[in-house]
């Protein structure tokens, strides 16, 4: 599972596995990976370890949160969005960009900080950004 | 028009006229707003970043000059910002942030650490930070709905070298950490620059009634505290029974040791000697008063304890 999620974190996005080398991951139910302090507890009455790192199954997809913290580390499948398509995404919508990206996911980034992940088909990038997280951003 | 001061129980203006250095300004400062503070999430951007940023956007700052990671906003909007979407700035109360400087130095080389009663994140994220996300910070709160919270924000920072559980402290089993962290539930008089609300519940009762409790979470905090580790225990309230009253308490129940706190640039007073029938111990004296009129923050209570 480890080497799964490092291994497409490496290929699709040239974050390289050293970036996590004072944290560890920690599988949980419907192929949840959660990423963590090295050494865990397990009681009292955990609630959760860590941050939800990625969903995997057939394919991995990262959490917006997971690209948040380390995008900075990526050197591809980045694109960088302008203003408008920034406010729209956060906003929840469904974007337009020209990029040379290839299909899948992709980390969006404004200003060289890291927003989180969408799916990128034929141009278009699917919002992926968790409902509880939009928001209408007045200064950006 | 009338003056906010009229709201404020006259009971509670007698408590602390003997208490405080200059009461006129004291009343004055409740009345006037809080100054919005929020602090630069350093497992994400630094605080030179967001200073070029909120220039750009022409919001100005102003520096506090007891904390570096810290910006006083009067921007209402600073919610609004593409920095606090990313998590890139967490907004909290100025006075808030002090127990983890107060144990900053300790934080550095700490690999276990608890914060006791800590939704909705504000101290569990900035130790995080402090932290670098290395070691374990176990963030503790016995309310399952406030830990909703607590994971939204710890997530939206960051913090990943941190456990979540949910369990009441009094219950928590043997365990031992570096440093404990115990930002009580309390009588929050502290907050009212803030809102007025906290006086709907304010009554020399109820301040009671959470004494009792705040001196059960001191002693089982400072019994989760490994050898050569730190306790640090803080309320936002005036009320010396909340304080200096479980202070005492612990000093007279374990062989606790108290620590003087020094932040440079902060004006940080002494805790009252006695209150009503209560005379407290002399090493209570290292524990640390901060009024809102001396820097303009709310008001907050502060003692560092070793063992």
């Amino acid at each position: 599972m480890k080497e799964m999620l490092f291994g497409y974190l490496e290929k699709r996005f040239g974050i390289p596995a050293s970036v996590f080398a004072e944290h560890e991951f920690y599988a949980a139910s419907k192929g949840r990976v959660y990423i963590g302090p090295k050494k865990a507890i397990s009681e009292p009455n955990v609630v959760s370890v860590g941050m939800l790192a990625a969903r995997i199954s057939r394919t991995v997809k990262p959490s917006t949160n997971l690209l948040q913290l380390f995008g900075r580390h990526a050197t591809k499948n980045t694109i960088k969005l302008d203003r408008e398509n920034t406010l729209k995404y956060v906003r929840g919508e469904d974007i337009e960009v020209e990029t040379d990206a290839t299909g899948g996911y992709v980390l969006l980034a404004y200003k060289g900080s890291p927003i989180g992940c969408g799916f990128l088909e034929k141009g278009s990038v699917k919002n992926l950004l968790p409902k509880a997280k939009r928001a209408q951003l007045k200064f950006l | 028009m009338i003056s906010m001061s009229d709201e404020i129980p006259k009971v509670f203006k007698e408590r602390y006229a003997g208490l405080v250095d200059d009461e006129e300004a004291f009343l004055a400062c409740l009345n006037t707003l809080q100054p919005r503070g929020f602090r630069v999430n350093t497992l994400k951007a630094s605080p030179a970043m967001i200073k070029e940023r909120f220039s750009d956007y022409g919001i100005s700052l102003q520096e506090v000059p007891w904390y570096k990671d810290a910006f006083i906003s009067d921007e209402p909007d600073v919610g609004a910002t593409f920095e606090h979407f990313t998590g890139e700035i967490y907004m909290q109360e100025l006075a808030s942030m002090l127990p983890p400087i107060a144990v900053q130095k300790e934080l550095e080389k700490a690999k276990y650490v608890l914060d006791g009663c800590a939704a909705p994140g504000s101290k569990t994220t900035q130790m995080a930070a402090m932290m670098e996300n290395k070691g374990l910070i176990v963030a503790n709160d016995s309310s399952y709905s406030r830990i909703r919270a607590l994971k939204f924000n710890q997530e939206k920072t960051g913090a990943i070298n941190t456990v979540i559980t949910n369990k009441d402290l009094r219950n928590f089993p043997k365990m031992q950490f570096d440093i404990v962290v115990l930002d009580v539930p309390c009588s929050s008089e502290g907050t009212i620059r803030k809102s007025y609300g906290v006086f709907s519940l304010w009554s020399e009762k109820h301040i009671k009634t959470i004494s009792d409790l705040q001196k059960q979470l001191i002693t089982k905090g400072f019994d989760l505290v490994a050898p050569g580790g730190t306790l640090i225990y803080s309320t936002c309230t005036f009320a010396p029974e909340e304080n200096e009253a479980v202070v005492h308490h612990l000093l007279q129940e374990r062989p606790a040791k108290m620590e003087k706190i020094d932040i440079p640039h902060l004006k940080i007073s002494p805790p009252v000697d006695e209150w009503k029938n209560d005379v407290f111990s002399p090493e209570v004296k290292n524990a640390a008063r901060i009024w809102p009129h001396h820097n303009n923050t709310g008001g907050f209570f502060l003692a560092k304890v070793g063992k």
